[in-house]
């Protein structure tokens, strides 16, 4: 499928913000189902993009302004061509928690065992992830009942969470974005030895009345460890395998790890509003 | 018919230098013009100019005694772009129009990339066309260049090179949307095999970005085509485009300022104007700011526009970009404001205020073009190759009177396309493509864009104004 996206993200600041300086995880990630045709980020006002690669490999573009400013607006335009990760035919099953737990790992899994800034693992998160999993012995399976629980008991309601909330109080008070959806099936895919990263991206509502949530911004899921399948997104917030209707921009730990516009500066008035708009197109 | 095409020592659209075969591409073509003899050749080509006589698809020539008006030659054979090498073009264009946006954006403003060293201060300040009375101001959407005409050769190895930005008022897109009609009439039944990407929306998305323009809240956006009038060489096109958007055309008798508020003159009394897209150069806008002497323009209207009551397409300004100097520091500026490499490159280019780039010009003006760094249409140049000794002496002098005011760029021989010349023999003439953006809300490529032929014997110059054709750019989907 080739997706266009474009994407704006606007500061204003209430009164001169200065000396800003900021990281950009905006450039769709090559992968082996999602080729990048077109990624141009832009920055007004206008300066110097520099860019390096962060230890999960994603492109992360960053700009100082040092001068006095009331307003950033960071645009990116993208062209991507997707491929179905999984033949939707034969799920990736098979894959079971014996084996996880005896057979060798690849190393880039351990980092997605851990705790991380917004996931850590509690003995209450530990005992409802046992309570999800069930009679489960497939990891694939598992990795879809989390996904299918967070989906049918939780709210999906902005404004109750922050940027900064954690996966501990998402579970406790069932509610949230996208993003605290991905932090809670992070939560309890750890809590039962699965791998699980957090990933940033975007997707197209294909549904004919929009019925999808989070296409309004930028979005978050999940994939979890399926050994020979490798990895596979699952997305907590519209219970969905991740598809060709996806576009990966990064992955990491948590949020703290792929957030895609991340700054600081000084002055401001105190407080920023900020206005985002996503849009993604079929071509 | 094209039995006795010679290919040369150039880089032909249609036929591999290799063994001399067509291009997969153009197999169809060369299957329906071989069932063609000379004259039904001629009787389609007569067919089609007197379609664009009788619609007054006309041009006008300064300076020829010949008479004023011409009807611009158009040649029957297509030239056709495969998929993937649009693609790359379309790439390439975009990256391009973004980073000059950004530029103009931070020239007129913080100028970050002349403290950093990347583009000289003096290039900018000094350009003809660099406008202060917009330092500092905020334009619409913060968007100076709303359409924009590239133009685009090929070289030897059939590369795309951009050759300039035409960043003020491109013209030229009413014959990319004639010549499709043209070519739809003459050959519906090779349009139709072939799978052609259409043009036929482009006014609908010009209409689109200039409203996006406007900056009154809570009002359709009103938008006017502002025209220098009928003896302009491209009123044609002018009232053209009004037409097909449905928008008033004017002269800037028309329009009238109140209150830093642009009005239109109409039947009904007076109209507030939102967006002015201008076909009329920055010098002939306001005789209060620029050209005294300007009858075009309208009193008070850049008073209007910097206050941010009237928006105009394109900005202000814009000619900085188009710039023949500041051409050389495109590549620069993609590297700084998008940090990527240039996705289509340009032509080397030597800068006579560069005292090594002097010299060296000034010593190899038989082998180079010189091109004067704010003309356009062709005007002012020397083809090295062609030139005589006088020219090249009064060059000279003039190169070293004004370094600032010229480049000079090895002769590119450009691509070559089968071309219908005299007695309805097919040879090869050379070529070179001018596709249009449109900056709105969304960047916008009109599939091909106008290609224009040098139709003389050897020419290298395609403008409208020195010999210069068209043929219709056939775009296919994948």
């Amino acid at each position: 499928m080739r997706l266009q996206v474009y994407h704006r993200t606007e500061y204003f600041y209430l009164e001169d913000a200065a000396k800003s300086s900021n990281e950009l995880r905006l450039t769709p990630k090559i992968t082996a189902s999602q080729d990048v045709q077109r990624s141009i980020i832009s920055v007004l006002p206008a300066t110097r993009l520099e860019h390096y690669d962060d230890l999960n490999c994603n492109r992360v573009h960053y700009f100082t302004i040092p001068e006095q400013h009331n307003r950033l607006l960071i645009e990116s335009r993208s062209i991507v061509e997707t491929s179905k990760p999984n033949d939707l035919d034969s799920l990736p099953y098979g894959y079971t928690h014996s084996e996880l737990k005896t057979g060798p790992i690849p190393e880039e899994c351990y980092p997605y065992l851990q705790n991380s800034t917004y996931v850590e693992n509690t003995p209450e998160i530990w005992r409802e992830a046992v309570d999800i999993k069930g009679e489960s012995e497939d990891v694939f399976q598992t990795g879809y009942a989390i996904m299918d629980y967070i989906y049918s008991n939780y709210q999906y309601a902005s404004g109750t969470t922050t940027a900064a909330t954690h996966a501990g109080d998402v579970i406790r008070e069932r509610t949230g974005v996208c993003q605290d959806f991905a932090h809670a099936m992070t939560a309890f895919c750890r809590a039962l030895g699965i791998p699980a990263r957090y990933v940033s991206g975007y997707f197209y509502d294909s549904t004919r009345n929009r019925s999808l949530r989070g296409s309004e911004a930028s979005h978050a899921w999940v994939e979890i460890y399926g050994g020979k399948a490798g990895w596979i997104g699952l997305d907590p917030t519209n219970r969905k395998v991740v598809d060709d209707t996806y576009i990966v921009l990064a992955f990491g730990r948590d949020y703290r790890d792929v957030a895609p516009v991340i700054g600081t500066y000084y002055g401001g008035g105190g407080s920023s509003r900020l206005s985002i708009r996503v849009q993604v197109d079929r071509l | 018919m094209f039995s006795r095409y010679e290919l040369g020592h150039f880089f032909d659209e249609m036929y591999r230098r290799e063994d001399g075969g067509a291009f997969e591409h153009y197999k169809l073509l060369e299957n329906r013009f071989g069932e063609l003899d000379a004259q039904a050749l001629e009787a389609k080509q007569l067919l089609v100019n007197e379609g664009f006589l009788e619609e007054g698809i006309t041009f006008t020539v300064y300076g020829d005694e010949k008479g004023t008006e011409r009807i611009f030659p158009f040649d029957l054979i297509p030239r056709i772009i495969p998929h993937a090498e649009w693609q790359q073009i379309e790439e390439g264009l975009t990256q391009r129009i973004i980073a000059l946006n950004l530029f103009l954006n931070d020239v007129y403003h913080e100028g970050r990339i002349i403290r950093d060293g990347i583009v000289p201060e003096d290039v900018v300040r000094g350009a003809a066309h660099y406008r202060p009375e917009m330092q500092g101001v905020k334009v619409s959407k913060d968007n100076y260049i709303q359409i924009c005409g590239t133009d685009l050769i090929r070289d030897d190895s059939g590369r795309y090179l951009v050759l300039e930005d035409n960043a003020r008022c491109p013209s030229g897109v009413s014959y990319v949307l004639e010549n499709r009609e043209a070519m739809k009439r003459a050959f519906p039944q090779l349009y139709s095999n072939y799978r052609v990407r259409p043009v036929d929306n482009y006014p609908d998305i010009l209409l689109d970005t200039l409203q996006h323009l406007s900056q009154r809240a809570g009002h359709a956006p009103v938008c006017v085509l502002l025209t220098p009038g009928v003896y302009n060489s491209a009123y044609f096109e002018h009232t053209f485009l009004a037409r097909k958007m449905g928008i008033e055309i004017v002269e800037g008798r028309d329009l009238i300022v109140l209150d830093s508020y642009v009005y239109m003159r109409t039947t009904q009394g007076l109209v507030q104007v939102d967006v002015i897209y201008r076909r009329i150069d920055d010098d002939f806008l306001d005789p209060l700011t620029f050209r005294k002497d300007s009858l075009l323009g309208v009193s008070g209207l850049m008073d209007a526009y910097l206050k941010g009551n009237v928006a105009l397409a394109n900005a202000v300004g814009t000619g900085l970009a188009d710039d023949k100097v500041i051409y050389a520091y495109v590549p620069e500026m993609i590297r700084y404001y998008l940090d990527q490499e240039p996705v289509l490159e340009s032509v080397p280019t030597y800068l006579a205020w560069r005292d090594t780039d002097r010299a060296y010009i000034l010593d190899h003006l038989e082998e180079l073009v010189v091109k004067s760094a704010n003309e356009s249409g062709g005007y002012g140049m020397l083809m090295g190759p062609t030139s005589t000794k006088s020219e090249r002496a009064a060059f000279a002098e003039n190169i070293r009177a004004e370094p600032r005011n010229f480049i000079a760029q090895p002769v590119v021989s450009l691509s070559r396309h089968p071309t219908i010349c005299e007695n309805t023999s097919i040879e090869g003439r050379h070529i070179d493509l001018r596709p249009f953006i449109l900056y709105g809300e969304k960047i916008e490529i009109i599939p091909g864009g106008l290609t224009r032929v040098a139709l003389n014997k050897g020419s290298l110059i395609v403008n409208s104004s020195q010999g210069g054709g068209s043929k219709d750019t056939w775009v296919l989907h994948s």
